[in-house]
């Protein structure tokens, strides 16, 4: 029944509403229940891991029993082993190969294959790409039989072409490092070339025509245009670079095994060695909380350097 | 007043609930009643597929000694997987396996902490049990399965190290067979390798695999009466037996009396081994089924095996590297049953013939060297030769073998001072004081 009033006509809600006797909306759980998966796949994979990790960490466990708790034992252990320290100088050397060497190479490839009037360009993306499908177990037989230091084919090459060969590719502590950050090189540089490609492709032309008509110069233009069109993707591609190489497990473990002298160790290899050949998951997990508050700190500092996220001006 | 009667819904809200727990509760805990008789399958944990052949082959034997008929549940894996598999199963309280083959390099992982008490069968009663097995199994074989005063595995071999040779090649470069002590043979080997290139001896350098690098030099000095650890499992590398040999093999490495292979079980040594790069080396006896012959099936006829020479100081003919121990989980429906196979198969007379002649693994009981049929097989890759005989000669020195449960990092550091020491860039002295010093800095931890 509607009252009308000045020509209105008034609902029963709205007379409620003038009563004080507000009818709520109805509280539906449907919007919960569709967006819970998420909550719940995160609580269970992400939030009560990292919670086990953290307590894990500040206790010594064998892998069965109860835990012992030893409180920041296991920290001040860390900060005083060794082993540690040389998986975070290695780790740190891997990670500058990324950022400072496969992301460079990886934009020069990625302009080269943008170039106008390129021949049998898919060929070139693909054989770039390839690297990254193949099985890093694969690459690992493929590159122990390339590096052997007496009967490899990088070896013979140097032999055929410079009489000496017998370089310790594998089994001289600083030429292993050469190695993995060669393989690294080899395999992602591809990968990272296409989120550049796809930037590239996306830089608008009338950019180039305007930088041409004022005269500017290939590396000019380079630059002064695509470099500055390309900021979000590199920005991106930085980080999850960064990130990538901080956790770098598959290439020394399967090419080196962190050797030799664990010239190769990585902090990811550090952990799984601790937990899963010593049997100190104590252990294991306070390294894990170390790499993960420096992954952590350290992206968001890139963050903020390169701007992801913040609105353009 | 009554309550209202529930609803449908409510009821079959109820009902969820319920079949949900008892679904869990299920899916928690297995049965334990113990099977002591009958039909039983034997979840089977191994690394090797012999080893599946030979238990396979077995279950007529062990159905007809016990009182259950067997059948088998093989599982396969890589040795330090297999490991890694148990102890998660067993976090998991569900989906362990009855019996499973350590090898012996992965075992120490189960000596650390409680977790081979907690976790393992106890052999011991068992062994006790049958009249006369326990002083007949080789001591050397049972103590690095051991530990305070409990036995959690049974080897499955007497894996001696001896000295492999072409004989072909001896032949045609005239170089006696017979040289009695290591310091004669470095001199024969520098002189080979100048005359011919080759090599008479092989360390490892395959910087991916520590065991790998380790076990070149592990052989030569528990032959020559040193150790890793001692019956406590406490370090006694950096002795005096320890420098020699690792001198005499960096010495080795300069006259080229000792070549570096990156792999013993892979291309390197393939190609090594096809161009006569290597004239011969020494190794445990299992090398020849699982190192010559996949690699150099060619060669079948052209090898022969002796004894290690002697290292002058004193020490031994032979030492010992490798084995898998096969033990039983504890405290389950199976476990009865699992125990009385591993016996009927692994610890019977026929059962270490049978290991021998269809695996090449030697016996861990005494009493079998002395079998018949054994001491009369003749090797064809072997040129004929009556490899038993040999073997059986070299038994009384083989030597004591204590592991740790911190042996890993053992590893670890040395593999990385051997390599250091090989290239020259650190003393053989240095190499194993800077050993025990990163050891202990990071045992116990």
């Amino acid at each position: 029944m509607t009252t009308a009033v000045a020509g209105h006509a008034r609902t029963t809600d709205q007379r409620a509403d003038e009563t004080g006797t507000a009818r709520r909306p109805r509280r539906s759980w449907a919007p919960y229940l569709f967006i819970s998966p998420f909550y719940l796949l995160y609580v269970l994979f992400m939030l009560i891991p990292i919670a086990v990790s953290l307590w894990l960490s500040l206790t010594e466990w064998v892998g069965l029993g109860a835990p012992h708790w030893v409180g920041l034992r296991n920290y001040r252990n860390l900060f005083t082993d060794i082993s540690f320290h040389r998986a975070l100088g290695n780790t740190a050397v891997f990670v500058l190969v990324a950022v400072c060497v496969v992301v460079p190479l990886a934009l020069l490839i990625a302009q080269a294959l943008n170039a106008r009037g390129l021949r049998a360009r898919d060929l070139w993306r693909t054989a770039y790409f390839v690297p990254i499908v193949v099985s890093p177990i694969l690459v690992a037989l493929i590159f122990g039989l390339l590096f052997d230091r007496q009967f490899g084919l990088l070896n013979s090459i140097l032999r055929a072409l410079f009489g000496t060969g017998g370089v310790d590719w594998l089994g001289d502590p600083g030429l292993a490092k050469v190695s993995i950050a060669l393989v690294m090189l080899w395999r992602w540089t591809g990968y990272l070339t296409v989120f550049f490609l796809a930037g590239l492709q996306n830089v608008p032309k009338e950019l180039y025509e305007a930088a041409a008509l004022d005269g500017a110069g290939r590396l000019r233009t380079f630059t002064t245009v695509t470099l500055p069109a390309l900021k979000p993707v590199t920005a991106f591609v930085v980080v999850t670079s960064f990130i990538g190489a901080a956790q770098i497990f598959e290439e020394p473990y399967l090419l080196t095994g962190g050797g030799p002298a664990e010239s190769t160790l990585s902090v990811t290899m550090f952990i799984y060695r601790a937990a899963f050949q010593r049997q100190q998951f104590g252990y294991a997990a306070a390294a894990a909380v170390v790499l993960f508050v420096l992954v952590f700190g350290l992206s968001q500092l890139f963050n903020r350097l390169l701007g992801i996220g913040r609105a353009s001006a | 007043m009554f309550p209202a009667p529930p609803t449908r819904r409510t009821l079959l809200r109820g009902a969820l609930g319920l079949g949900t727990a008892a679904a869990l509760t299920a899916c928690g805990a297995g049965t334990t009643t113990v099977r002591t008789s009958g039909d039983v399958t034997l979840s089977l944990w191994t690394h090797d597929p012999g080893y599946e052949a030979f238990f396979r082959k077995g279950i007529p034997e062990a159905d007809r000694l016990t009182d259950f008929r067997y059948h088998l549940d093989v599982t396969r894996a890589g040795p330090a997987d297999l490991v890694t598999k148990l102890l998660a199963q067993a976090v998991a309280g569900r989906g362990t396996p009855d019996t499973i083959g350590f090898e012996i390099g992965s075992f120490p992982r189960m000596l650390r902490g409680d977790i081979a008490p907690r976790l393992l069968h106890d052999l011991t009663p068992d062994i006790a049990g049958v009249p006369g097995l326990k002083d007949d199994l080789l001591p050397a074989r049972l103590a690095p399965y051991s530990k305070d005063g409990g036995l959690y595995a049974l080897d499955s071999d007497t894996p001696m190290v001896v000295y492999y040779y072409r004989d072909d090649l001896f032949s045609k470069w005239n170089l006696p067979t017979d040289t009695a002590t290591w310091e004669e043979y470095a001199e024969l080997g520098a002189r080979v390798h100048q005359d011919h290139g080759a090599s008479l001896c092989v360390v490892s350098t395959v910087g991916s695999d520590a065991g790998q690098v380790v076990q070149s030099f592990q052989m030569l000095l528990y032959q020559r009466g040193g150790a890793f650890f001692d019956a406590d499992g406490e370090l006694v590398l950096d002795s005096p037996e320890a420098e020699e040999t690792l001198r005499f093999l960096c010495d080795g490495l300069r006259t080229g009396f000792v070549i570096d292979i990156s792999d013993y079980y892979g291309a390197a040594m393939q190609t090594a081994l096809k161009t006569n790069k290597v004239a011969g080396l020494p190794m445990a006896i299992w090398y020849k089924n699982y190192g010559l012959l996949p690699n150099v099936p060619e060669q079948k006829g052209r090898w022969r095996v002796r004894g290690l020479p002697r290292f002058t100081k004193g020490g031994g003919v032979t030492a010992a590297l490798g084995g898998t121990g096969f033990g039983v989980v504890k405290d389950k429906a199976n476990t009865e049953a699992a125990v009385d196979f591993l016996l009927n198969t692994w610890l019977t007379h026929e059962g270490q013939v049978r290991r021998f002649t269809e695996t090449g693994y030697l016996p861990t009981r005494r009493s079998v060297y002395e079998d018949p049929a054994l001491n009369a097989t003749k090797d064809d890759f072997c040129g004929g030769q009556q490899l038993f005989r040999l073997y059986r000669s070299l038994l009384p020195d083989v030597p004591a073998f204590y592991q740790s449960p911190d042996q890993s990092i053992l590893f670890d550091v040395l593999a990385g001072n051997l390599l250091r020491a090989y290239r020259g860039d650190v003393s053989p002295r240095q190499a194993l004081k800077q050993t025990a010093a990163d050891y202990r800095d990071q045992a116990g931890r």
